[in-house]
């Protein structure tokens, strides 16, 4: 459903799928991408069910404390990544800021609970709300051009950031550090917290998600990812381009700064060399890549093959200068080889070996006459996969 | 009144070090679209070959320059010719910036790991040497940086004016396919120009080093001031970036009075700010600064 929902980028690289996906020209393909629509339908519901039957048994499969934090760190992340993926894979507006937005979420929330007797989730939704109202003057300064300045404007926030919170020492607790109380009591054990936190990241993983998803099919996400193929063709088509990049910055902030809240809810502990760090923004920018920026799942699986990997890394070497290298020798092979990420390379492998992945499709009259005349007598249901060509056949087209 | 006099001419100082770096930023972006994040990367590490020159050799540090110019200069024409221009056209500007972030890091982690993390600074004889000019107080090493600086940026303007290279680099800029019309070989002029952009970080490194303690993360102390002077000025414009980063650095040194070197700081974003809001393209960008 989601790969093939980007025609766009499709058409660009291959010039026949549009003669090919054409539905109304050729009902024989209908059929056939009905059933097969049909088929892919139930097997994504089916790998749905086991992605969320193996995320949800993880903290009960997990031998000790020590693997269900890293699983919880993991899932920040993946909040994280898919948060940032909200302006980055619809728009293709790289960000590299983004713990700017993380990092506020996760202050604004933890001064909150401390100064306020404000609920610990009012708190962190509120924190959420206040950093969606200052990204807005943000993005105006920073998406009026293009993508240069949008960068730039997205390295600085962090470093301006980094000055403000470590000198504003009375409030922020400077460099010392902010202790942040936990939402629960101390009857709650460690691992029981846990477990506790990684369901909560689990479910702000899927409302994100699936903000997400629908956006990708409405009509706002195609102006975006119109937006990231060409932006001056998307303007001449009446596409309010900077209104959109302006809604998609602010919602991909919003859920930033949600998912900073909660990691400061879980942490319990913020230093400004953390949470704006560099560093943290281009784990993000590094998750989504790898997983594949215009996939729903992509910044999932990048974040937790990176999320593992960095874990992995200091526990196993410690916090050296190693890891900043492996960083970034991993960043440029992705960006240098792989730009796309490993969700559309793994669908085009998988394409490649389908069985209808065939230009030119042998069906003799006599078969298309019967195909004809089925299509006829279940019209109705042809309506109701009137999506599905459209889905399929651009992949089975192109080779 | 001899505090001020000495902020402005210790900010006149400063910004002839930001003019050099910015002017080498800006022709990054003019010749490829590139946003090079690993500029103040590449910074840091010839001000540490400067250092270890210095503490292995005992010579004067800017003799460390007569092997890093060059040696950046190749390294600046490599990373162009093998790395930037392997990336797609239609999302250079994103992709690149990934791509020198990533150089950046990479050049991060092998100081720390070679040098370690540990403050470095280089001893010199004439380090606490300083001159009285009608009440102010210069360091001597600083007035080297400025001079160094000075002479850089003045030989780079004579290269971009007067040599044919400078030409066809300066019509690279201004429309790469009428240049490649009129017969300059476009992707050999982007590759020299990434390499000049990389020796003013050749000589802006060891003017650095010649008066400030370095570690390996200072590169990004560097990075944000440099982006947004070349944002104020223009992206692509060498003297708008010029002229920010002297403005800007006259600001920040000014500022220090009142508000203490940190919150100085701040005034490289705020003037981002404010130039983003109220002229997006620069306050010297030509038709080039428009669409980025």
């Amino acid at each position: 459903m989601r790969n093939a929902s980007d025609p766009t980028s499709d058409s660009t690289s291959d010039p026949t799928s549009d003669s090919t996906s054409d539905p109304t020209s050729d009902p024989t393909v209908r059929t056939d991408a009905g059933s097969r629509g049909r088929a892919v339908l139930l097997a994504k519901g089916i790998g749905l069910l086991v992605l969320a039957a193996a995320v949800l048994s993880f903290p009960s499969l997990a031998p000790d404390a020590f693997i269900l934090s890293v699983g919880v760190v993991i899932m920040s992340y993946a909040v994280l990544a898919t948060s940032w993926n909200f302006v980055g894979g619809f728009t293709g507006y790289i960000s590299l800021g983004h713990a700017a937005y993380s990092g506020l979420g996760a202050y604004a929330t933890a001064l909150l609970v401390i100064h306020t007797s404000l609920n610990p989730w009012v708190a962190m939704l509120l924190g959420g709300l206040l950093v969606a109202a200052l990204a807005v003057p943000i993005g105006i300064a920073s998406l009026r051009v293009r993508g240069a300045s949008f960068v730039i404007v997205s390295i600085a926030m962090v470093l301006i950031l980094l000055l403000v919170f470590q000198s504003w020492g009375e409030v922020t607790g400077g460099s010392n550090g902010l202790r942040v109380p936990r939402p629960f009591d101390e009857s709650v054990l460690r691992p029981e917290q846990h477990e506790r936190f990684f369901y909560l990241h689990v479910a702000l993983l899927a409302v994100a998600l699936l903000t997400w998803w629908a956006i990708d099919r409405s009509r706002f996400g195609t102006g975006l990812k119109a937006i990231r193929e060409d932006e001056d063709k998307a303007q001449s088509l009446g596409v309010p381009t900077f209104n959109y990049k302006l809604v998609a910055f602010i919602v991909s902030a919003f859920f930033t700064a949600l998912g900073g809240g909660m990691y400061a809810l879980w942490f319990g502990f913020l230093d400004p060399i953390f949470q704006f760090s560099i560093l943290v923004g281009s784990y993000m920018v590094l998750m989504s890549l790898l997983g594949g920026i215009r996939s729903l799942f992509g910044p999932l699986l990048g974040a937790v093959i990176v999320g593992y990997a960095v874990e992995f890394f200091k526990n196993q070497y410690g916090d050296t200068q190693f890891h900043l290298v492996a960083m970034g020798l991993l960043l440029g092979i992705v960006v240098l080889f792989m730009p796309d990420g490993i969700i559309p390379a793994l669908s085009s492998l998988i394409n490649r070996f389908s069985p209808q992945a065939a230009s030119i499709r042998e069906v003799s009259a006599g078969e298309l006459a019967e195909q004809r005349r089925a299509a006829a007598s279940e019209g109705k249901d042809l309506d109701a996969t009137e999506a599905e060509p459209t889905d399929s056949l651009p992949e089975g087209a192109k080779r | 009144m001899s505090l001020f006099f000495q902020s402005v001419v210790l900010g006149v100082l400063l910004g002839g070090l930001y003019a050099l770096l910015a002017a080498g930023l800006t022709l990054y972006f003019g010749v490829m679209r590139v946003v090079m994040i690993a500029h103040s990367a590449f910074l840091i590490l010839s001000a540490y070959l400067a250092w270890w020159f210095t503490t292995e050799t005992g010579l004067d540090p800017l003799l460390s320059l007569v092997v890093t110019v060059p040696l950046f200069f190749v390294a600046g024409v490599l990373m162009q010719r093998l790395l930037i221009s392997r990336l797609r056209p239609a999302t250079l500007t994103m992709m690149s910036v990934l791509l020198t972030f990533s150089v950046a890091l990479v050049i991060e982690g092998m100081l720390g790991f070679v040098f370690s993390g540990t403050q470095r600074r280089i001893r010199l004889p004439y380090s606490g040497d300083s001159l009285e000019l009608f009440g102010a107080n210069i360091a001597v090493v600083k007035l080297i940086a400025f001079g160094l600086a000075a002479v850089s940026l003045g030989a780079l303007f004579l290269i971009l004016k007067k040599t044919q290279f400078g030409q066809a680099l300066r019509a690279t800029i201004q429309h790469p396919d009428a240049a490649r019309l009129i017969g300059i070989n476009t992707d050999r002029i982007a590759g020299y120009g990434f390499g000049l952009g990389l020796a003013t970080a050749a000589i802006g490194g060891t003017a650095l080093a010649l008066d400030s303690t370095i570690y390996p993360s200072l590169h990004w102390h560097w990075i944000g001031p440099l982006m947004a002077i070349i944002v104020v000025g223009g992206l692509g414009s060498i003297p708008g970036a010029a002229i920010a980063a002297m403005l800007l650095g006259l600001g920040q040194s000014l500022l220090q009075i009142p508000l203490g070197t940190t919150w100085a700081q701040t005034i490289f974003y705020l003037a981002l700010f404010a130039t983003l809001m109220v002229r997006p393209q620069g306050f010297f960008g030509g038709r080039l600064a428009q669409r980025f």
